[in-house]
């Protein structure tokens, strides 16, 4: 099993030039006459419409290419607002892989959608080994979680998934999923690796647990009505002493930079709720699930704890690999899911952030990454079997290697 | 007895057991209420710890809002400068305004912009810049700004700067909020010293309020703007004045090329005409001598001494018209380029020591004292020595001539600038300034007694002259009246 992957990046405002040059340079990335038989794009919303993919299919005829929309997309070469990005992948004939999309989430529901995507996944794959699933998914979507526990009813709950919510440019109103010769919204895509694929996963957010504990006492989905029998968004109002209007103004910072953690037994890490709204009755809209009776904490980042997190997630993923892979595995590309709050966060400072990554992941590796609305992967503890669940604020790298 | 010992006994047992228990139950009692103790302690550090989160948060919260204020100016501050520096490279107005983007508008926390310039022509606003609009939408605001045309004018003419905090309590900022699609806004006047003025606007949605300080990175945007403006204004200027000043020149060149054509074409005729004159004028010109020889020598009859004496000058008014006829034809020659002269290394000291020999009969005559002054080792020069003979003798007969008795003539043989240089010195009459620059002109005589008397067809120097150019050289003259010329040419040295 071999993979070979090209990187290219353009920020070249003519649409098609961009595109072409990105393709381009990711192609001159390869070993003699192999031809690409997969293209991961990441591009700004400017560039979100079909020119883009036609112009990837008519430069190297069948080519499954997946992707989706974001705020900036990151690479080698740094952070870029205005950009398109695409990775080239060579797969060898034994490994098997399978593409597949869903449109009309809304229409559907996420969890009805996310099973009749992860059936589409599985009847591409057949009998073949399935590795691992790497999805791009609508990033304003109601209840996202669901679409994975969709997923989870045809794939396994154990079935290892990373994915990156879509982004636009930060006005929450329409994000875009590239699959094939389609951009759409209000839809996922996807692409399973089997026969063997060799990857290790990392995923971190370096927030820290600030407060006493507090248990959510009333919730459903993702909504959570009382922390500790009291209107949810009141803890909020003591915390940052201000009220309801006021929280509602600064929701965006306060959502995330300080949002939920769940505690989960075994986890290193707490899992992190942004919140998104705020409803009448002082509840909190989350932008995942949250169970009844969760052990809460209220979470707090600084620029520090980010980096660090950035550089563990990559240790994580490296030590993942050598497990499969053997003590000095060769990386062949790092794709990296990067939560929108983090970028916030970071600010002027966010490059400083993919430069962590880069040291860490090593020289001369292809590392192409987004920033996202949310991020799906697996949990690690043993308790949780690697159940997929939907992340805020961490970082989360995927190396695939030999 | 025994069973009242054995009750007692049981007695004693029961209270030492009762005693025990108590014991245990007061020292389980005392532990429940020191865990008890624990719990109220921990509950309270909790709580402590809770406000202290609180704090923190509070804290943190603002020290956040801090940090991305100042990361707004810094990034808006670089965005101005990298926009400053790709603005004050363009010298074109319509590109000035290409120059701004959505990422510089981005990094100033804008999402849109547009700029009009006031064309007092045609009485309407041009649009020059527009990001983050859609066409029909420009085509509205067009449409606002005929309709409130003197506001946005007086706005201009004012050189006010507005934005939605300045105008926030004035209905205005409703009106342009609506106009320009955005909610909060900077409006900031382009004033260039010359030409159309005119204005910006930058704008950003509900969720992007505007900061302090944004009015004056808008200012500093409009003012970089109208300076570009000037700049690309003047340029225009200067290029347009450059290329009529090109043009002209271009003209006047082909009119000068064209002269030169004329006077080439005269030129070639006059050579041409001297050329047959003389040629036509040689053959008369040997009869008459050769008569005047036949009756000279007296072989048709003797001749009266008057008649002798007259025909005498007429042989040597002959002898001078063939020598100048001779000298007329040698100037056309090398002017028609039809005199080929043979170049070979010559020995430039021992030809002029040769020619030196010749004059030195006429030195001796006046009394003049002939000097050479040539350094040891001189290269050779690619020469006819003919016609360098010619030239010699023709420089130092001049000198000979204008040289009073006991005068002084010097030779001088150097090397310079990759040349050999000959000098003619003399002690002469030397010349007017004006003559200097005359001197090598065919029939021109400086005017001074000696001319008077003695006789000169005023072509020597001009052969001379001809003759050394012929050799790639150069023949110039320094002169101070009463005190001497100095005769100076050059000639190729062969390396």
């Amino acid at each position: 099993m071999s993979i070979q992957a090209g990187l290219g990046i353009s920020t070249d405002k003519d649409s098609l030039k961009a595109v072409r040059e990105a393709a381009l340079q990711a192609r001159q990335r390869f070993d003699g006459n192999a031809s690409p038989n997969v293209a991961i794009v990441f591009s700004s919303i400017e560039f979100a419409h079909l020119t883009m993919l036609k112009t990837i299919s008519s430069m190297f005829g069948h080519i499954d290419v997946l992707g989706c929309s974001t705020t900036a997309v990151l690479c080698n070469q740094g952070v870029f607002r205005h950009a398109v990005a695409v990775l080239l992948l060579n797969m060898s004939p034994d490994t098997y892989y399978t593409t597949g999309s869903i449109t009309d989430i809304k229409y559907k529901t996420a969890i009805k959608a996310g099973e009749e995507f992860g059936e589409k996944l599985l009847a591409g794959l057949k009998s073949a080994r399935r590795d691992l699933g790497i999805i791009f998914s609508d990033g304003l979507i109601d209840k996202s979680s669901n679409l994975i526990y969709g997923m989870q009813e045809r794939l396994g709950t154990s079935f290892p998934v990373v994915g990156a919510l879509a982004m636009d440019n930060l006005r929450y109103s329409k994000t875009f999923v590239y699959y094939n010769q389609s951009v759409e919204s209000d839809a996922a895509c996807g692409l399973i690796l089997g026969g063997g694929v060799n990857f290790g996963l990392g995923i971190r957010h370096g927030w820290k647990p600030l407060g006493k504990p507090r248990y959510i006492t009333r919730a459903s989905g993702n909504i959570a009505y009382e922390i500790d029998d009291i209107p949810a968004a009141t803890v909020y109002e003591d915390y940052l002493d201000c009220d309801i209007k006021e929280l509602r103004l600064e929701l965006r910072r306060i959502g995330t930079f300080y949002p939920i953690g769940i505690y989960l037994q075994g986890e290193e890490e707490y899992l992190l709720r942004n919140i998104t709204d705020i409803g009448e009755d002082g509840s909190l809209i989350l932008q995942g699930n949250i169970p009844e009776n969760s052990q809460i904490r209220l979470m707090i980042g600084t620029k520090e704890t980010c980096f660090t997190a950035a550089e563990q997630a990559v240790h994580e993923a490296k030590e993942a690999l050598s497990v499969k892979a053997g003590a000095c595995p060769k990386i062949k590309f790092a794709l990296v899911f990067d939560s929108i709050s983090r970028y916030m966060l970071l600010g002027r400072d966010a490059e400083k952030e993919v430069e962590a990554v880069k040291r860490a992941v090593g020289p001369g590796v292809p590392v192409i990454g987004l920033y996202t609305y949310g991020e799906q992967g697996p949990l690690k503890s043993i308790d949780y079997h690697g159940k997929v669940y939907l992340h805020n604020q961490t970082i989360s790298v995927l190396l695939v290697g030999e | 007895m025994d069973n009242e010992i054995l009750v007692n006994i049981l007695w004693l047992a029961f209270a030492a057991m009762a005693l025990t228990l108590l014991i245990l139950y007061l020292k389980k009692n005392e532990k429940i209420n020191s865990l008890q103790s624990a719990v109220i302690n921990l509950k309270t550090t909790l709580e402590e710890m809770d406000e202290q989160a609180k704090l923190i948060v509070r804290t943190d919260i603002a020290l956040n809002k801090t940090q991305e204020e100042l990361d707004k100016k810094l990034t808006g501050l670089y965005a101005l400068q990298r926009l400053s520096r790709a603005i004050s490279t363009t010298l074109e107005e319509k590109h000035i305004f290409r120059k701004i983007e959505l990422s510089h508008l981005e990094d100033l926390g804008f999402e849109k912009a547009c700029a009009f310039l006031w064309n007092a022509e045609s009485g309407e606003f041009i649009p020059y810049l527009y990001i983050g609009y859609m066409e029909d939408e420009i085509d509205y605001i067009i449409a606002d700004l005929a309709e409130k045309r003197d506001f946005y004018l007086d706005l201009i003419g004012r050189q006010k700067t507005l934005s939605s905090i300045s105008l926030q309590r004035e209905l205005g900022s409703l009106e342009m909020s609506k106009a320009f699609h955005a909610n909060s806004f900077v409006i900031s006047p382009i004033m260039p010293k010359e030409g159309d003025k005119g204005f910006i606007f930058v704008g950003a949605g509900a969720d992007m309020p505007l900061t302090e300080g944004d009015e004056e990175f808008i200012i500093l945007l409009a003012n970089q703007v109208s300076q570009a403006l000037d700049n690309a204004r003047l340029f225009e200027h200067t290029w347009m004045a450059q290329q009529n000043l090109e043009r002209k020149v271009e003209e006047r060149t082909q009119e000068l090329s064209q002269a030169l054509e004329e006077v080439k074409i005269i030129s070639k005729r006059k050579t041409d005409f001297i050329s047959a004159v003389s040629h036509e004028l040689r053959t008369p010109l040997t009869s008459v001598k050769g008569y005047a020889a036949i009756l000279i020598e007296e072989k048709l009859g003797a001749l009266p001494p008057a008649v002798k004496e007259r025909l005498e000058k007429i042989n040597r008014h002959s002898d001078e018209l063939v020598r100048m006829v001779n000298d007329l034809l040698d100037i056309s020659r090398i002017e028609a380029g039809k005199t080929i002269m043979r170049l070979v290394p010559q020995d430039i000291q021992e030809l002029s020591a040769s020619v030196a020999d010749l004059i030195s009969i006429q030195c001796k005559e006046k009394e003049i004292e002939l000097l050479t002054e040539n350094p040891e080792a001189l290269p050779k020069v690619m020469a006819d020595r003919s016609q360098i003979e010619r030239v010699l003798i023709n420089l130092l007969g001049n000198a000979v001539k204008f040289t009073p008795r006991q005068g002084k003539i010097i030779i001088r043989i150097s090397e310079e600038h990759g040349r050999v240089k000959v000098d003619i010195q003399d002690s002469g009459i030397g010349m007017p300034p004006e003559a200097i620059e005359r001197i090598f002109d065919e029939f021109y005589r400086v005017d001074n007694e000696i001319n008077q008397h003695v006789k000169g067809t005023g072509l020597g120097l001009s052969l001379v002259k001809h003759i050394v150019e012929a050799h790639q050289g150069r023949i110039w003259v320094t002169s101070t009246q009463g005190k001497g010329s100095t005769f100076s040419f050059t000639l190729p040295k062969i390396n």
